[in-house]
């Protein structure tokens, strides 16, 4: 769904902080949703177009850090621009290492904010598509018997058919056809197609899980 | 007596004869009486004389009675007498007679005296009678009738005993003697011839041959009549002898008795006299046994009396000392006379002793000096030697009278005092009750660097600096009207020339009847010790501003925040306008809405930097009226951030009606930030309740009572007192000087800050004085 305007949420218990903000981000032409607190974020109904968070770590009842560890908790996943008045190193590192795009300390530079801004917007999208791409090939992955996903992947790890049939109990033969309909069902042009295929897979569903 | 005329020789008596033989007895006898009486009355040789010629003559008359009664006896026969025999027998009544003298002139006369005195003179007259007859030559043989022998023995024996009574009785002169001593005599003379006549009777006589006439003679009558009256010469020469001279020791014993009586007299006078002299010699003795004993216990007293003392001559030469200042040096007395004492004196005083003894002694003033002598065991002793001395009443020097007092024990005291006072560190000194200061101590003078002179009386108010002297002077003048204690600071120009703040303290001595006999002062240099005060006032000024910037620095990043986010709302404005200005700025309606928000942003980044500013910035405290609850709005303020950031909910419960305090409002907000900071730390690990701070503020007894709760885990109760002691800190990065602060901050706007644990969590809660006072 990379569909939609793209959307800037702030999070920012100053008001007037918040307003300036509003003002110069739209003065970029994009849209703009202000929030006194999380909760009134987390209450708000949200669109499916690409978006990010300007975030305050020192919010009234909560720091930005652990409603950046909360977010991720609820898997909402969404781009996090950190601004602070008072950031310090350690802050920082946790922050970045939490997946922040970009740590900025008040006052900050019109043009930081924006350029983190766009970062961030084009982060949420890419991260869109992959998760599109990821939907597909786990579409694809389910339409697999369970035969089939044993064989793939055995050889995704590097087996030979003839290891594989030995492994199973079956004909060589047989574990030639349970490949070649795999490779079709998931639309793979070559072995190292698939194995990227998987590695992709496996990789979502350990995210997802 | 008749004898038969054969045989017996017929004798008659001539009665004429025997007439004259009872006279002569009676003459004999009175004669005999009388001269008891002169025997007795005589003494000595006189007695002697009296006693012998008294005998003869009695002896003559009783012989011549007897031989004149043997005469009166006629025989017929011639008869002779052998003389011999008859001047025995006259010896024999001589000897009889004396012996009767002598025992009745004794003074007494015993029982057994008399009858020896009567027997041996019984036996001598009775043995003259017979001795008389012996003496008879005639021619016949005398013949005794046994019986007639032994009557006239015992009648002899008898009437001697009455004649010794008799004269015993009669030999006192009286008045009647003569008369009675006649009475007498005639009896005696009867008696004695009564004896002498029985003897006769007794007697009868034989014829016989004629008798040997050898030396015998015959007796004439006219020898016979010649015997009679020389005896009665005799016995008459003796009366009369014996009268005359009793006449005379009559006399005699009337002027003796005259005599007897001025002497008795003068004897009573002289007894009277005696006895008075008596009285005064015995008054004298017991005065001066009195006055020895008196002596002694003085010179008891001199001698153990715990002094040494000397006199001496007018010229200064000592002669006199008791027995302890001899025994104290040691020196015989020689080699103390005169000027020897000098030798025992210290060298270091005998230049001065001798020369203030030599002016004493050449003026004639009284002596006191304090002086070391030299003692036996060679150590010298202080001593205070006093001479007074003693003057005639024209005024001249008699003597000299002096006394030496060991006083090393009150000097070495006293050394230890003066020690004491001149290296004590205050300065001491002394008034009379008018306030004339007379004594300083070294110490005081050392300290203005001025003598005695320059400084007493009320010469030391030069001393103390213009600007203090009136009050200071005022001050005690006030003291000596009103008899209070003096109490004032003051700058005293010290020997350097650098004035110097001094306490003084001035109380009075009062005798029993409450009046003031002297004032005693000290004063002390505060100079250094205000300095150290004011360096400690300025350290702990330091340290409050310190430790603010420390609680400052704790809330650095609050107040980051605090100032970031007007300038982050400043700075993201500006640039929106920035963009707009150069998109070619149409909409300026956003533009001012942009620039009016930056200038509100600008004006709030200034008040907290102000804010900031004023704990951090050091500054002499204030001591101005504020309210409590506006200083508690500000904390609130500055931490609120940092109470969201704690997650600690803040509740306030702030009285409407409180006094106003007087005080600094930084610091009283530097109390608050500490309490409340300690709050939200000490809530940090609850977990399990709400983080809650309360802050109240009431009105209490003194002014106001502030009160700041935490729900934490409060602190052991028995450090309630710990907390507040300098780097005392329960947390792992505290420094421990916030709450020490805090009390101190408090307790010199006259308030208490305390703290209490419970369950609930820790309570700390300070008052503030409404009055003004005791403020730093």
């Amino acid at each position: 769904m990379t569909k939609g305007e793209p959307i800037i949420f702030v999070i920012d218990d100053d008001p007037s902080v918040r307003r300036a903000m509003k003002r110069l981000i739209e003065s970029v032409g994009l849209r703009v949703e202000l929030f006194g607190s999380t909760q009134e974020f987390l209450e708000a109904k949200r669109q499916g177009a690409p978006s990010c968070l300007i975030l305050d770590i020192r919010l009234q009842g909560i720091s930005g850090l652990d409603f950046q560890r909360e977010l991720a908790n609820t898997n909402i996943r969404i781009p996090i621009i950190f601004v602070t008045a008072h950031g310090d190193i350690p802050m920082t590192v946790r922050a970045m290492k939490a997946g922040a795009v970009e740590f900025l300390t008040k006052p900050f530079r019109d043009q930081d904010l924006l350029d983190a801004i766009q970062l961030a917007l084009e982060k949420d999208r890419s991260r869109r598509r992959q998760e599109e791409k990821a939907a597909v090939l786990r579409e694809r992955f389910e339409s697999l018997t369970p035969r089939e996903r044993e064989v793939v992947n055995m050889v995704v790890c590097g087996m030979l058919n003839k290891q594989i049939a030995a492994k199973i109990g079956t004909a060589e033969n047989t574990v030639k056809t349970h490949r070649s309909r795999a490779m079709d069902k998931m639309q793979a042009q070559s072995l190292a197609d698939l194995v990227k295929m998987v590695e992709r897979l496996q990789i979502t569903v350990r995210k997802a899980s | 007596m008749v004898i038969s005329a054969n045989v017996l020789l017929t004798g008659s008596y001539d009665y004429n004869e025997v007439g004259k033989s009872v006279l002569i007895a009676i003459a004999a006898s009175y004669a005999a009486l009388d001269l008891a009486g002169r025997v007795t009355a005589a003494s000595g040789r006189a007695r002697a004389g009296w006693l012998s010629g008294g005998a003869i003559a009695m002896g003559i008359g009783i012989w011549a009675m007897q031989f004149k009664g043997m005469l009166a006896f006629r025989l017929p026969v011639p008869v002779e007498y052998h003389w011999p025999t008859v001047l025995a027998s006259l010896l024999l009544a001589i000897l009889a007679s004396a012996v009767a003298l002598y025992v009745v002139s004794r003074q007494k006369m015993g029982r057994v005296e008399v009858l020896i005195g009567s027997v041996i003179m019984g036996g001598g007259v009775a043995g003259m009678h017979y001795i008389g007859i012996a003496a008879m030559r005639l021619p016949a043989i005398p013949r005794f009738s046994p019986v007639l022998v032994t009557l006239s023995i015992l009648l002899a024996i008898f009437f001697s005993l009455l004649a010794l009574l008799m004269a015993f009785d009669l030999r006192e002169e009286t008045r009647w003697a003569v008369w009675r001593r006649l009475g007498s005599a005639t009896v005696m003379g009867v008696a004695v011839s009564s004896m002498h006549y029985t003897g006769m009777a007794a007697l009868s006589f034989m014829r016989a041959a004629p008798p040997n006439l050898l030396r015998a003679v015959r007796i004439s009558p006219l020898f016979n009549d010649g015997v009679a009256i020389v005896t009665l010469i005799v016995l008459m020469a003796a009366s009369v002898t014996s009268s005359v001279d009793r006449q005379a020791s009559a006399e005699v014993q009337r002027l003796n008795q005259d005599l007897e009586g001025r002497v008795a007299e003068r004897t009573l006078q002289l007894e009277a006299f005696n006895q008075a002299l008596k009285n005064e010699i015995a008054e004298r003795e017991r005065a001066e046994a009195a006055l020895r004993e008196s002596e002694d216990r003085l010179r008891l007293v001199i001698d153990t009396i715990p002094q040494q003392i000397w006199s001496g001559a007018a010229d200064g030469s000592l002669d006199f000392r008791n027995t302890r200042s001899r025994s104290y040096r040691g020196l015989t007395p020689e080699e103390l006379q005169g000027g020897g004492w000098q030798s025992v004196l210290h060298p270091d005083d005998r230049e001065r002793v001798l020369k203030a003894w030599h002016e004493s002694v050449v003026n004639g003033t009284p002596y006191e000096q304090e002086e070391r002598h030299r003692g036996a065991d060679g150590r010298y002793r202080w001593f205070l030697s006093r001479g007074e001395l003693l003057r005639d009443s024209e005024g001249h020097i008699v003597r000299w009278y002096g006394t030496s007092t060991d006083i090393e024990d009150r000097k070495e005291a006293e050394d230890r005092l003066r020690l004491v006072i001149d290296t004590t560190p205050a300065m001491l000194y002394s008034a009379r009750p008018d306030g004339y200061i007379d004594f300083f101590t070294k110490r005081w003078l050392d300290y203005v660097g001025l003598p005695l002179d320059e400084v007493c009386g009320w010469r030391w108010t030069d001393s103390i600096h213009p600007e203090d002297a009136e009050d200071f002077v005022g001050k005690w003048r006030s003291s000596l009207a009103t008899g209070e204690p003096f109490e004032a600071e003051g700058r005293v120009l010290r020997a350097d020339g650098e004035y110097r703040r001094q306490l003084h303290r001035i109380v009075p001595l009062r005798d029993k009847a409450g009046n003031i006999v002297k004032w005693y002062g000290s004063s002390i240099d505060i100079e250094d010790r205000k300095r150290a005060e004011e360096a400690l006032q300025e350290a702990q000024n330091n340290l409050a501003r310190v430790t603010r910037a420390v609680a400052m620095g704790e809330l650095a990043a609050t107040i980051a925040h605090e100032v970031n986010q007007p300038l982050a709302a400043i700075v993201t404005n500006a640039s929106f306008c920035l963009r707009e200005l150069a998109g070619g700025a149409q909409k300026f309606e956003k533009l001012r809405e942009a620039i009016a928000e930056i200038v509100n942003d600008g004006t709030r980044a200034s008040a907290v930097i102000s804010r900031i500013r004023e704990q951090l910035v050091k500054g002499a405290p204030e001591d101005v009226e504020l309210g409590v609850n506006g200083v508690i709005q500000d904390v609130t303020w500055l931490l609120r951030n940092e109470l969201t950031r704690s997650r600690v909910s803040l509740r306030t419960e702030l009285a409407a009606d409180l006094p106003h305090v007087f005080g600094d409002r930084v610091q009283l907000q530097q109390v608050l930030i500490n309490l409340v900071m300690n709050g939200i730390d000490a809530m940090r690990t609850v977990a399990d309740r709400p983080r809650e701070l309360l802050i109240k503020s009431a009105k209490h007894a003194d002014g106001v009572l502030v009160q700041v709760q935490d729900s934490g885990r409060g602190f052991d109760p028995e450090q309630a007192d710990r907390i507040f002691q300098p780097f005392f800190t329960t947390k792992a990065e505290g420094v421990g000087m916030g709450l020490s602060i805090s009390r101190s901050i408090v307790e010199s706007h006259g308030g208490r800050l305390w703290a209490e644990s419970s369950a609930k969590g820790a309570l700390f809660q300070f008052t503030l004085s409404a009055q003004n006072d005791g403020v730093s």
